[in-house]
């Protein structure tokens, strides 16, 4: 019996000790909290993968990124898309109007930061397809761009390091985890936000392109 | 499964090698797992059948050696609610499907969790089964409305709707076992009192 009691309190520890580790501590219980958790203590630099769109040279997207001078919110999307997305679309949209609002005074901070859009859908979504998808949107250049990776295996290994995981669901459409990804200056994801969080997410890319750097 | 014929217990170990070997299949895996439901209520059970399948043409001397350890069955008992409290974290689906090694873990825990109720059911006694029952079903009730009811995805690869039907399996086979059990019950006391009256 002794024994039995014994191994009862080593299975027990165990199991706390498991769910220690799921669970961070017990701060996050799915991939989507820990992902976002994760990110926040190490921040991930966007892959040197090649990306094209309109307006732009083919260039690697870290290089984009990690122009020393801007912050960028970045979100995925595919111009397929009739749900989400318009949602989304939406919310960037606000987004813009913002940043024009506060971009009015010359040399205002909010001119760094920038808003850009990367297509999972490379093989439609090319840059004819994508500037369409702008207009449609009424996206201002200078503020939000839209950019695809040609290659699908460049995609792939882009979602993969971003953690972004699409499904399809069965009506053409796709299902993400969708989010605002904030990029700093030097091209490293440094923190996720919930589409309800725009303003958060905005505030959060202002105060690191404002020079305070983390 | 003392209620199966002495002539088919041979097939036992067998049966649960075989069933194990096609849950490990690649195709079986990316089948099962591709749907959360599917992942969770046929490949999970389907899993702990095996282990329990395994633990069942266990020798003798291998179940008298585990009895020292289990106790009125109570560390086994133990053991599968804290694996099933473990494997209820909507984290742990999504991380099976990425990470091997604890795809892996995923499957041991679940055959550990087959293996262990069999060998501790038994000895475990009305008691000790009720306890055990009494902490399991209300979690899986409690994780099942939770998935039922939530208007964001918790799991990043699967759909909303299939995780609202995992939901509702969850809920609807808590409520069976705790029936099925409890008519259990109240047929082994009946026959107490019957077998008391003679």
């Amino acid at each position: 019996m002794l024994r039995s009691a014994l191994l009862s309190v080593l299975l027990a520890l165990a199991a706390y000790a498991g769910s220690v580790w799921l669970t961070h501590d017990f701060q996050v219980w799915t991939a989507e909290g820990a992902r976002r958790l994760e990110v926040a203590l190490q921040p991930i630099a966007a892959p040197a993968l090649q990306i094209d769109g309109p307006g732009l040279s083919a260039q690697p997207l870290s290089q984009f990124l990690a122009d020393g001078k801007s912050v960028t919110v970045v979100d995925f999307v595919y111009t397929r898309c009739q749900t989400v997305c318009l949602a989304l679309g939406s919310v960037y949209q606000q987004m813009q109007a913002t940043l024009q609002a506060a971009a009015s005074p010359p040399g205002a901070p909010a001119q760094r930061v920038k808003l850009l859009s990367i297509s999972f859908d490379g093989q439609h979504d090319n840059p004819q397809v994508l500037q369409a998808y702008a207009s449609r949107l009424s996206a201002d250049p200078q503020l939000w761009q839209f950019v695809r990776l040609p290659d699908a295996k460049d995609t792939q290994r882009l979602l993969d390091d971003f953690q972004v995981v699409v499904v399809p669901n069965g009506f053409g459409d796709f299902e993400h985890n969708a989010a605002l990804l904030v990029v700093d200056q030097r091209g490293r994801l440094v923190r996720i936000f919930d589409y309800a969080e725009q303003q958060l997410a905005l505030d959060y890319a202002r105060h690191l392109a404002s020079g305070v750097s983390p | 499964m003392n209620w199966l014929p002495p002539s088919w217990r041979k097939w036992r170990l067998p049966a649960a090698g075989i069933l194990l070997c096609l849950l490990a299949l690649p195709a079986a895996r990316n089948w099962l797992e591709a749907s959360m439901t599917r992942h969770m209520l046929v490949q999970f059970p389907l899993l702990a059948l095996a282990g329990f399948g395994l633990a069942a043409s266990l020798g003798q001397r291998w179940v008298e050696r585990i009895n020292r350890w289990n106790g009125h069955g109570v560390t086994g008992l133990l053991a599968a609610a804290l694996l099933l409290a473990l494997l209820m974290i909507p984290r742990l689906l999504d991380l099976a499907l990425v990470d091997g090694w604890l795809e892996l873990a995923k499957f041991l825990a679940l055959l550990v969790c087959g293996a262990a109720v069999q060998l501790s059911w038994q000895a475990a006694g009305l008691l000790v089964q009720g306890f055990f029952l009494g902490n399991v079903l209300p979690m899986t009730v409690v994780v099942g409305y939770l998935f039922e009811s939530s208007p964001v995805r918790l799991c990043n690869a699967y759909l909303l709707g299939d995780q609202e039907r995992l939901g509702q399996g969850l809920v609807w086979i808590a409520a069976a076992v705790g029936l099925a059990w409890f008519a259990h019950l109240v047929l082994v006391l009946m026959r107490r009192d019957t077998a008391a009256a003679v």
